[in-house]
């Protein structure tokens, strides 16, 4: 690989970081490459001994949306999805532990919500079901439990669902911050920091 | 060696070089890489992570042979932080030899 060929995927991989920033980074790579082959490194012997660029663009990539979560930045659902992938591609390690737990997490998100979007459903229904026996007894009975019931069961049941929506949002919230948390962690896994 | 704990060991070494005295990214490059086995462009990602941090200051300084270099200066902060990973570091470090003295004698 020569310099611009190392220099493209570099500066590919570096993704949405804003363009002076890029230039910033891609400036050290430059002056490596000047320092290098006028030790009289060919550029192909100065490039293997950085490495590969898509992995190090990645690194860049991941430092820069941990600094914008550690500056209480926007931490979206998109921005925590990328972050997770950005780390897989870094190693082996960081897909069993990283995207295991996540997709499972995910499952857990997705069928807590669904449980909690149903609830408001059903008690509207319940509530909507004396009215419909009126209209067409042949086809909804109540099963002889009392209009009452129905009614205020299905008000009960639908307000319980609004307070689990209103919990599951919150609940969402905590699992994309305790993710990009999870990533960061997993980022630097050795050096302890505050 | 595992990847993640090279580069922590990695920041620790780039701390320690940077506490001697001032270099420019290729030199600092090259004194570590002379010493470790790593990949060399992963060194910059983390002076620039660290650096932002404030662990590190940089300036550009003419050279009298090529074209200006990008300098790296370790700051107060770099200089505290170094210090609690050494002692961190060294703590592993007896930790893990002391665990494998006692293996060979078991």
């Amino acid at each position: 690989m020569n310099k611009e060929t190392f220099l493209s995927e570099l500066k590919r991989s570096l993704g949405r970081m804003p363009e002076g920033e890029k230039k910033d980074v891609l400036y050290d790579y430059e002056e490596h490459f000047r320092m290098g082959t006028a030790e009289g490194k060919t550029e192909e012997q100065v490039a293997a001994s950085l490495g590969n660029p898509r992995l190090i663009g990645k690194s860049y990539a991941i430092d820069s949306l941990l600094e914008d979560h550690k500056e209480g930045g926007q931490v979206t659902a998109g921005s925590v999805v990328r972050a997770v992938f950005a780390s897989i591609s870094l190693t082996f390690f960081n897909l069993i532990f990283i995207l295991g737990p996540f997709l499972g997490l995910v499952g857990v998100m997705i069928g807590l919500w669904a449980t909690a979007i149903s609830l408001p459903i059903a008690g509207v229904g319940a509530v909507l079901g004396p009215v419909a026996a009126l209209i067409i007894p042949q086809w909804v009975s109540l099963g002889g439990i009392s209009v009452f019931f129905w009614i205020f069961g299905g008000i009960g049941v639908a307000a319980l669902g609004v307070l689990a929506v209103i919990g599951m949002y919150f609940l969402s919230r905590l699992f994309l911050k305790a993710t990009a948390a999870y990533v960061m962690l997993n980022a630097r896994i050795v050096t302890r920091r505050r | 060696m595992n990847i993640q704990f090279k580069k922590g060991v990695l920041e620790l070494c780039v701390l320690v070089v940077l506490c001697r005295k001032d270099y420019y990214g290729y030199e600092l490059v090259q004194a570590i890489s002379k010493n470790i086995d790593i990949a060399e462009g992963t060194v910059y990602p983390l002076l620039r992570r660290l650096t932002k941090e404030g662990y590190f200051k940089t300036y550009i300084q003419e050279s009298a042979t090529g074209p200006a270099r990008k300098y790296y200066q370790i700051t107060e902060k770099g200089k505290e932080y170094q210090k609690e990973l050494l002692e961190d570091w060294t703590r592993f470090i007896s930790g893990v030899n002391n665990l494998i003295g006692k293996e060979e004698v078991a």
